[in-house]
Parts: C-alpha cells; structure tokens; sequence
C-alpha cells in the first residue's frame, strides 16, 4: 500500500453473525436447545483512500455501516475480508506504536473514568501515553480553558452533565496529539451551545494541528461545517465520495433524488437522502469525483 | 487508579476491608470450634484446638485477599458492554490494567486490615511464626498474578456468551475448596491431598497459612512458588488463546 495515504483500505468487509429468535416462551425454550443464526453484512468491499491532514465526514443512516468501519479503522474490530492499512500499521494488530497515534472518541461511550474526576484520568493519560507529565498537564488545563470547562476538572466524570463529560472526553482524546482523529458522533445528544463550542473548538485544534479526521455525525452543521470531503455510505456501501460542496449539485443526478426546482441546502439533500433510503429505494450509482 | 477509586467510595471501602473480614472471620472460628466441640475431641488429624484456631483467623484474611471476584466482574462487564473499547484504542493491555488495579487494591486491603488477624492472634493466643509473614506476602503477591490469569481467562468468555459472570460463581467455589479455605488441605485422604497440596491453588489459602502458623515447613513454602509458576504458564498460554480468539469475535458492543 502506497504511503502519501495515511488511510487505505481495499475490498474490506465486515459481517456479523447474530443468533435469531421468533417470540414466544415456546421459541426461547427451542432455541435453548437449536439456536438458528443469521450473517449481516454491515460494510460490503469497500475501498477509500485518505490523504494526510484531510477531515473527512462519514456520513448515513442508522446501521449504514459508518461506525462498522470506524470500528476497523480504529482497531477495535477485525474485518472479515479484505486489506487495511492505517498509517502504515493493520489496525486490529493493535501495535503501541499505532495506537499512540490514533484516537477515537465515541460520542455514546464513555471512555474516561467514570469513578474519577477527569484530572485524574487525564493524569493517568499521560502515563499511558508515556508523555512528559508537566507538559500534558499544561495540555489539559490549556484544552480545559479552551473548552471552558476548567471549573469540572475535578470533579467525578459521573456527576458531570452529558456537555461537560464530553468536553473532558475530547480533551482526553487529543491529549497525545493524534495524527488521526476518529470522531463518532461528537455532539450526539448536546443542546446548540454545547454543540457550538465543540465545533468552534474543533475547527480551532484542527487549524492548528492539522490531524487527519474520520467524523460521523447525524447533525450535518458538524458535517458541513468541519469536513472537506464527504463519505455518503449507504446500506453498507459508499455512494458518494467527493466534496461536500459538490454533494448538492450532484445528488440530482446521481442519487435519484428529485429536487427540481427546490433552493434546498446540503442537510435537505441528506434527509432526502436518508428518506428515500428508508423508504427502501435503489441509491443511485456510487459516486467517483 | 485503583487507590482513588476505591477512596472515592469510603463506606464500601470500610465495610469490605474492616467489617466484612471481621464477620467472615467469626463464622470460621465459630465452625472449628464447634466441630471440634462436637468431636469431644481436641485434636482433629493431627492438630489441636489452637491450631485451627490460628487457621481460622488467618485463612478468612488471606483467602479475602486472593479472592478476585470484584475485577474479574468488572472486565465481564467492560466486554459485554463495550467499555473494553476505552482500553483496546490505547496502548495499554487489558491485562496489565486490571492486574495494576487488582494489585493495588489488595495492596491497600493487606495493609489496612492486617492488624485485624495479628490482634486476634495476640488475644486468643494462637500460634503465629511472624517471621515468616514477609515470605507469606511475597507468595501471596505472586499469586495474585496468577489468580487474576484465571479470571483474565474467566473474563475472556464474555465475547463468546453473553451473562459469562456464571463462571465466575463456578470458578470462586473451586477455588475456595481447592485453595484450602474450606477445610485445611491436609484433611483430605490421598492421593487427593497430595495432587491439591501441589497444585497452584493450595497457595491462594492452604500454603500461606500453613507456613505462618507452623501447620508447613519452608520446603513445601518454597516449592508453592514453582507450582504457581507452572500454573501461570499454563493460565497465560490460556488467556492469550482466548483474548486473541474474542477479540476475532468481538463486535465492539455498544459503539
């Protein structure tokens, strides 16, 4: 695989196998002893390359697929065919030397301590990362100020409000400088100001640092407002790869989606997107730009 | 980690290091002495009341430190739920973050209810080689690396089956027949007492104890320290199998 992309993947798939059961006490007493199990494929052969430095929006409906590869990308789960590199490394080898320059953070998952306040995680941070603690500590309380959230540094990460957990979980998540970025659902759940800041914040550390970032997010603000290339991925295949200013102009055409004579911005396109999918229509072509 | 987690909970915390100990330690002492009692009898395979008296208050205190119910639920639970997914993403092994924190807290455990069995030693005068308690605590500290293996492969069954704490109830019973907590190891009739004697469990309760308050030479002491090394190899070959196996499996629940 070619280096100038920090991100390759060629024909990688993902299927899951789970166990299925019609209802009923007489069906749980049957499948207690046959169980009969059926195989989803949440992400077909699929094939993306990423450049250094690019902020890419995977975007699509619930069980499209976006988190799946998120999930392989990041190492957290192995495929099931096909080949993947990131940074040089195969994810699901879990290498340190991968893992110390990635970071993922799941918007519904907390990944900081739940018992302790977030400068004690943070601090705890720092030692797995092996980084230098005066510096990290510098780090935090600076992406704290940043992030407005100084005040809840020490208190316990379970009494903090939804928007103040997540802020102490962005600011864990970039602590050791990431090259690459996995960002699921950052500001799932938040209220407008919540959402704001972390995207103002986002936008400020990625002119800075210029890491490389996966963003998957049901709020298109996020989308349209950090990312530069777009991953609409549909039914467990990509359907669109290109810019998302280009998304509008091109979704007539090569989505099936009627928008004759309609002044609809890029989230209009997506809902009509996700509608049409849900009604079960056949998705245009995928997409190359 | 594992110090400012447990301190944040003071109350679970006195009641799982001071109470808990001094209650399991009265129905232990209760039971010998009322078997004995009911013997009519003051010696009991070859050991008098004194002697099962001092195996009573210690062998409660030891087997509650390398029991590992606690954070073996505890990494069940990260896989079933998916919060393993905060520890796979970063350059830290599942492993070595439990064994630190299991670690720690026994540490912490030992150090504040030790004084518990040596003041009631002291006031029923039972026997006690106290030389020999730091080569005790260097053979429990080992076999905590052990035990928590055994629970690392427990825990490796939750990416197969769903509920897998089951096994943890399965596995904490064995343990506390085999480990000698129950009834002294050397009660047992050969060749049954020679096979428990030298396997890697006798040192999680029968072998510790024994040694301090005189029940075991030195020999046999020294010699727990290589079967619980042939068991660590044989429970790591274990876990890796398993860990590598489950994570194949693994959906990454929950993101």
């Amino acid at each position: 695989m070619s280096m100038s992309f920090v991100i390759e993947t060629t024909d990688l798939s993902r299927t899951y196998k789970s166990y299925r059961r019609q209802e009923g006490a007489w069906n749980a007493l049957k499948g207690f002893f046959s169980r009969q199990y059926e195989f989803k494929t949440a992400l077909k052969p699929t094939t993306v390359r990423i450049e250094p430095g690019q902020i890419v929006g995977l975007v699509g409906a619930n069980g499209a697929g976006k988190t799946t590869l998120l999930k392989i990308l990041s190492g957290l789960i192995f495929p099931t065919s096909g080949d993947v590199s990131v940074l040089g490394y195969k994810p699901y080898e879990r290498k340190a030397e991968f893992l110390r320059q990635i970071s993922i953070l799941l918007g519904q998952k907390a990944q900081l301590w739940w018992d302790l306040p977030a400068a004690d995680s943070f601090n705890l941070l720092s030692n797995i990362y092996s980084l230098d603690q005066v510096q990290a500590k510098k780090d935090w309380l600076m992406l704290a100020d940043r992030l407005g959230c100084t005040d809840q540094l020490h208190t316990q990460l379970r009494r903090l409000s939804l928007g103040e957990r997540m802020k102490m979980e962005i600011i864990g998540s970039l602590l050791h400088r990431p090259r690459i970025l996995f960002l699921d659902e950052p500001t799932i759940g938040l209220d407008v100001l919540a959402q704001s800041t972390i995207r103002t914040f986002l936008l400020e550390y990625v002119k800075e640092h210029k890491p490389t970032i996966i963003l998957t997010s049901h709020y298109m603000d996020d989308i349209s407002r950090l990312a530069d290339r777009l991953l609409l991925i549909s039914q467990g295949a990509i359907v669109y790869d290109g810019k998302v200013e280009n998304f509008v102009r091109h979704a007539e055409a090569n989505l099936n989606l009627n928008l004759s004579g309609e002044d609809i911005d890029f989230e209009q396109v997506i809902h009509k997107f996700f509608e049409k999918e849900s009604r079960g229509s056949k998705i245009g072509r995928p997409l190359a730009t | 980690m594992a110090v400012h987690s447990q301190l944040e909970y003071r109350v679970n915390f006195a009641i799982d290091v001071l109470i808990q100990p001094v209650l399991s330690t009265t129905i232990e002492v209760t039971l010998w002495m009322a078997i004995l009692t009911g013997m009519g009898s003051d010696t009991l395979g070859g050991f008098g009341r004194e002697a099962y008296l001092a195996y009573a208050l210690w062998s409660t205190f030891v087997g509650r430190i390398t029991t590992n119910w606690m954070y073996e639920f505890t990494m069940i639970e990260d896989i079933d739920s998916g919060k393993v997914n905060s520890i796979l993403v970063r350059p830290i092994s599942f492993y070595e973050f439990y064994l630190s924190q299991f670690v720690g807290y026994k540490t912490i455990c030992v150090a504040m209810s030790l004084v518990l069995p040596l003041i009631a030693t002291y006031i029923f005068k039972a026997p006690l080689i106290i030389e020999r308690i730091p080569l005790m605590l260097a053979s429990l500290l080992y076999y905590l690396v052990f035990i928590h293996t055994v629970s690392f492969c427990v825990a490796c069954f939750a990416f197969f089956i769903s509920k897998a704490q089951s096994f943890t109830a399965m596995k904490n019973l064995a343990i506390w027949i085999l480990a000698g907590e129950l009834i002294p190891l050397d009660l047992y009739p050969e060749p049954l007492k020679s096979i428990l004697i030298h396997s890697p469990f006798a040192s999680g309760v029968y072998i510790p104890v024994g040694y301090i308050v005189g029940r075991i030479d030195t020999p046999l002491m020294l010699q727990s320290f290589v079967s619980i090394t042939l068991g660590l190899a044989c429970a790591g070959a274990l876990a890796s199998l398993l860990w590598w196996r489950g994570l194949k499996a693994y959906t990454g629940t929950g993101a």
